[in-house]
C-alpha cells in the first residue's frame, strides 16, 4: 500500500525539519558568552610588578590586545605585530623616542607610526569603544615592557598624554 | 458524522464547559466561610459589617500595595524586564519579524513594478496579469509589517526607555518625515494595488514607481538609526592626508554634534545597499513559495501552468539578486572593518567566527536548491536532455566549493583529536578554512549557478545569430578566464602577507563580476529571435522542485535571521558602539546555540503568519459564497429552482 502524506502536513514537515536542521548547526559549533570585561582595580599602592599583572590582565580583557589582534610569541602570517620581545624593541623602534615614549606612543597614537610590513588599523585604545584609563594605560605599559625588558613603569610615571 | 458538525459540537462544548467553570469558581466565591447572618445583620445595623477571611485579605493586600507605592518616589527607569521571555529576546524576535515582513513589503513592488514595465514594453497580458498576483500579497503584509512596527516601538519604549530616549534626542527630525513617508507609502500601495485596471498603463506604472521611491525612502531612514548604533559618526579626511578619518556625529559624553554625520554615518550606504539587493531575494523567494503554495493546491492544469511560472520568475528575480549579494556584503564587511578593526576582527576572527560556518552551510544550501530547481525545470520543456550532460559537472563543482566554504579553520575536537593533529586545526584541511579558499569557493559558486542559469535559458532553443559559434567560444572563455583568475588569487594568496592577501579578494570580485555582465551582453544578442526547437510545457515540473522553492524561503528568511544577529551583536555590550553602554543584565553577547534558537522560533513565527498572507491572497480566487440548496418535498430546490 503506497502511504500518501496529505500536502499540508508536508509542508509543514518541511518548514519544521528544516528549521531544526539549521538550529542543530547552531547547537554544534563551539558556544560562548561574551561576556564585558569584569572592571579591573588600580589602587594608589600598587607597585610596578602589580602593574605587570594587572596590563596582562587588561590585555587579555578590557584592552582587547590578545583578542584576535596582537600575538606573543607567534610566527607566521600575523595581523598585527608579534609582542614578543617589545620590552627590549621598543627603544629602538624611532629615532629619538625612549622605550617607554614609543610605548606610550603606540598606544596613544597608534597610527603615527605603523611598523613595516603591518597595516594601519589599531584605534588609539583611551578613547572609545576601549577606554583605557590613564593608570590602566600605564599597567599595560608595564605588561609590554615587562616581554622581553625590565618593566620600570609605576603610578608616577609621566606619560606626556 | 459531518465534519462541520463535529467542529460546531466542539465550539459548543468549549463555550459550555467556559461558563460551567465562570460559573462554579463564582459558587465557591459566593460559598465560602461567613459569620452567622445574624450576627452579620446586627453588625451591618451598627455599621461594622466584618469581612471574609478572604475579602480582609484581598483588602490587607490592597492597602499596603498601596501604602507602598505611596512611599516610593518616582524614579526614571532604565530598563524593564519581561518574565521568562526577558526584554531583549523579546525586542529581538519582534524586531526580526517586523524587518522580514517589511524586506517583503519593500521588494515586491520592485519587481511586481519591473514586470509590470516589461508587460507594458511587450504588450503582453499575462506580464501584467503576473505583477497583479504578486502584489496580492502586500495588502496583508503592509498591515503585518506596521503591526510588528509597532510592537517594536512599544517593546523599545517600555523595555529600553533610556536608550530609547536618547536615540530620540539624536534623531527625532527623522521622525516626522518617516511618518509623512510611511502615509504616503500606504497611499501609493492601496492606489496601486486597488487601481490595477482602473488608470491607464502609464498612471499606474507612475503609482508603482512612487511606491519604490517612497518605500527606498523609508527603509535608508531606518536604516540610519540601527546603522548609527554599529558606527555613529560618518568618515572623512580631515587633516587632509590621504588617509578617511572618522568624525564622531556625537560628543564623549553621547551629545549630538551632528544630525546630518549621525545620519549619514559610516555604514548606512552599505548597508543600504545590502538590504536592497537581500529584500529583493529574499521577497522573490517568498514569492516564488507562495506560488509554490498555490502550485501544489491547484486542481487545473491551466492554474499549475500559472503558478509554475509564477514560481519560476519568483525563483529567477531571488537568483538574480542573489549573485551580487555576496559582494555586497564583502562591501559591507569591508567597511565594517575600516571603520573598527576592533569591529572586524570580533566579526570574522572572534565570537563571530562560527557563525560563518553556519552561513556557509546556508548559502551552499541556497545554491544547491536554486541550481536543483533550475536543473528540474529543463525537463518542462522539450529538448532539455541535450544540456543535462553537464549538470553532473555543475553538481561536483558546487558541491565541491560547499564543502569547501564550510570547512572551519579550527575544527571542533575532542583533547585526543588535538593531541593527533597537533594543535585545535587540522593539519591538512584547516588550509581550506582561511580566506584565500573561502573567497575562491564563493567566487566559483557564483560563476556555476550562472552556468545552470545560462543552461536552462537555452534549453529548448537555438541561436540564428550569424556569428554563434564565434559568440558562444568568447562567452566560454570569458568564464575559463574568470574562474582560472579566481583559482589563481585562491592559491596565490597562501603565499603573501594577511595584509595583501585580504586584497586579492577584489580582483576575484571583479572578475566574476565583469564575467557576468560581458556574458549577458553577448547572450542577450546571441538568443533574440532564437528558434524555438520544443514547447515549454508550465506546469509539466515534479512537484517535489515547488518543495524546493519552499525550502529555499526557509533558508533565505533562516538566514537573514542570523546574519541580523551577527549585525545587532557585534556591539557586543554596547546600545551605541563607544558611546552608550548596555548596562542591563543582558548586556552580554549570547551563544550562537541560543541565538540559533531565537532565530528559529522566529521563523516559524514568521512563516506561520505568511501562511495566513498566502491563505488570506489565494481566497480573492475562490468563488463567492452560495447558500446550499435545499430540496423540499415536491422535489423543488429552495428559491424555485426545479431538482
Amino acid at each position: 500500500m503506497k502511504l500518501s502524506v496529505p500536502m499540508p502536513l508536508r509542508l509543514v514537515l518541511l518548514v519544521l525539519g528544516t528549521t531544526a536542521f539549521y538550529m542543530y548547526l547552531g547547537q554544534i559549533v563551539p558556544q560562548r558568552e561574551a561576556h564585558p570585561p569584569p572592571p579591573v582595580l588600580i589602587s594608589a599602592e600598587m607597585t610596578t610588578e602589580d602593574l605587570v599583572a594587572v596590563g596582562a590582565e587588561l590585555a587579555s580583557g578590557k584592552g582587547q590586545c590578545l583578542v584576535g589582534c596582537h600575538t606573543v610569541g607567534q610566527s607566521g602570517p600575523l595581523r598585527y605585530p608579534d609582542l614578543d620581545g617589545i620590552g627590549a624593541r621598543a627603544a629602538t623602534q624611532i629615532e629619538g623616542l625612549s622605550g617607554l615614549e614609543y610605548l606610550a606612543q603606540s598606544l596613544y597614537e597608534p597610527a603615527a607610526f605603523i611598523v613595516p610590513g603591518f597595516a594601519d588599523g589599531m584605534q588609539p585604545i583611551d578613547q572609545p569603544p576601549i577606554s583605557l584609563s590613564e593608570d590602566e594605560m600605564k599597567a599595560v605599559i608595564a605588561w609590554l615592557q615587562s616581554l622581553g625588558g625590565t618593566p620600570t613603569v609605576t603610578l608616577d610615571t609621566e606619560l606626556g598624554y | 458524522m459531518n465534519r462541520n458538525r463535529i467542529i460546531f459540537g466542539i465550539g459548543v462544548l468549549a463555550f459550555v464547559s467556559v461558563i460551567a467553570t465562570v460559573r462554579l469558581g463564582g459558587f465557591l466565591v459566593d460559598n465560602e466561610y461567613r459569620q452567622p447572618d445574624r450576627q452579620v445583620a446586627a453588625q451591618e445595623e451598627q455599621g461594622e459589617a466584618e469581612l471574609t477571611p478572604r475579602q480582609q485579605g484581598i483588602a490587607d493586600e490592597q492597602a499596603a500595595d498601596e501604602a507602598e507605592a505611596r512611599a516610593r518616589p518616582y524614579e526614571e527607569a532604565e530598563y524593564r524586564t519581561v518574565s521568562f521571555v526577558g526584554s531583549r529576546v523579546t525586542v529581538w524576535v519582534l524586531a526580526q519579524l517586523h524587518l522580514l515582513f517589511a524586506a517583503f513589503v519593500l521588494a515586491v513592488p520592485l519587481f511586481a513594478f519591473i514586470i509590470e514595465f516589461v508587460g507594458y514594453v511587450k504588450k503582453e497580458e499575462r506580464y501584467n496579469k503576473l505583477a497583479y498576483e504578486f502584489t496580492k500579497l502586500l495588502s496583508v503584509s503592509f498591515s503585518m509589517t506596521a503591526t510588528f512596527g509597532a510592537f517594536l516601538t512599544f517593546g523599545l519604549i517600555i523595555l529600553y526607555p533610556k536608550f530609547t530616549n536618547y536615540l530620540m534626542h539624536i534623531f527625532s527630525p527623522t521622525f516626522l518625515p518617516y511618518v509623512l513617508l510611511f502615509f504616503l507609502e500606504a497611499l501609493f500601495l492601496y492606489s496601486y494595488y486597488y487601481g490595477w485596471g482602473k488608470f491607464g498603463p502609464k498612471m499606474h506604472l507612475f503609482l508603482g514607481f512612487m511606491l519604490n521611491i517612497v518605500g527606498t525612502a523609508i527603509m535608508f531612514i531606518a536604516n540610519a538609526w540601527l546603522t548609527f548604533m554599529m558606527s555613529p559618526g560618518r568618515r572623512d579626511d580631515v587633516d587632509g592626508d590621504g588617509v578617511p578619518d572618522f568624525v564622531s556625529a556625537v560628543s564623549e559624553s553621547g551629545a549630538l554634534l551632528s544630525l546630518r554625520d549621525a545620519f549619514f554615518n559610516f555604514t548606512w550606504m552599505p548597508i543600504n545597499i545590502h538590504r536592497i539587493i537581500a529584500n529583493v531575494a529574499f521577497g522573490g523567494s517568498i514569492a516564488a513559495a507562495y506560488a509554490a503554495f498555490r502550485y501544489l493546491q491547484a486542481k487545473t492544469d491551466e492554474e499549475k501552468a500559472h503558478f509554475d511560472w509564477m514560481g519560476y520568475v519568483g525563483n529567477f528575480v531571488a537568483i538574480i539578486a542573489f549573485l551580487p549579494l555576496p559582494f555586497a556584503g564583502y562591501y559591507l564587511a569591508a567597511e565594517i572593518y575600516a571603520f573598527s578593526q576592533t569591529l572586524g576582527i570580533q566579526m570574522m576572527g572572534g565570537t563571530f567566527s562560527w557563525l560563518f560556518v553556519i552561513q556557509a552551510a546556508l548559502i551552499g544550501n541556497l545554491f544547491l536548491g536554486a541550481n536543483y530547481y533550475l536543473w528540474l525545470g529543463m525537463g518542462r520543456m522539450e529538448g532539455g536532455v541535450h544540456f543535462q550532460k553537464f549538470i553532473k559537472w555543475l553538481l561536483i563543482a558546487i558541491a565541491l566549493c560547499f564543502a569547501v566554504w564550510a570547512t572551519p579553520r579550527y575544527a571542533i575536537s575532542s583533547v585526543s583529536e588535538i593531541a593527533a593533529m597537533g594543535g585545535s586545526s587540522h593539519p591538512q584541511l584547516s588550509y581550506l578554512g582561511q580566506m584565500s579558499a573561502k573567497n575562491t569557493a564563493v567566487n566559483i559558486l557564483i560563476l556555476s549557478t550562472y552556468m545552470s542559469f545560462l543552461l536552462y535559458r537555452r534549453t529548448g532553443r537555438q541561436s540564428v545569430h550569424p556569428h554563434r559559434q564565434l559568440l558562444t567560444r568568447a562567452q566560454a572563455i570569458v568564464f575559463s578566464s574568470a574562474a582560472a583568475l579566481v583559482t589563481f588569487y585562491g592559491v596565490y594568496g597562501y603565499f603573501v602577507d594577511s595584509a595583501t592577501r585580504i586584497r586579492f579578494a577584489i580582483p576575484q570580485v571583479y572578475s566574476v563580476l565583469a564575467a557576468l555582465v560581458v556574458i549577458t551582453v553577448i547572450d542577450l544578442p546571441l538568443y533574440r529571435n532564437a528558434r524555438q526547437s520544443g514547447e515549454t510545457k508550465w506546469g509539466k515540473v515534479p512537484a517535489i522542485s515547488q518543495y524546493a522553492l519552499i525550502f529555499i524561503a526557509l533558508s533565505f528568511t533562516w538566514l537573514m535571521g542570523l546574519m541580523g544577529y551577527v549585525r545587532s551583536g557585534l556591539r557586543q555590550e554596547w546600545h551605541v558602539y563607544g558611546v552608550v553602554l548596555d548596562t542591563s543584565p543582558d548586556a552580554y553577547t549570547p551563544s550562537l546555540g541560543f541565538a540559533t534558537q531565537v532565530v528559529s522560533v522566529t521563523v516559524l513565527i514568521f512563516f506561520g503568519l505568511i501562511g495566513v498572507v498566502f491563505w488570506l491572497s489565494s481566497l480573492g480566487g475562490k468563488k463567492d459564497w452560495e447558500p446550499k440548496a435545499v430540496a423540499d418535498g415536491d422535489g423543488r430546490l429552495e428559491g424555485g429552482q426545479a431538482a
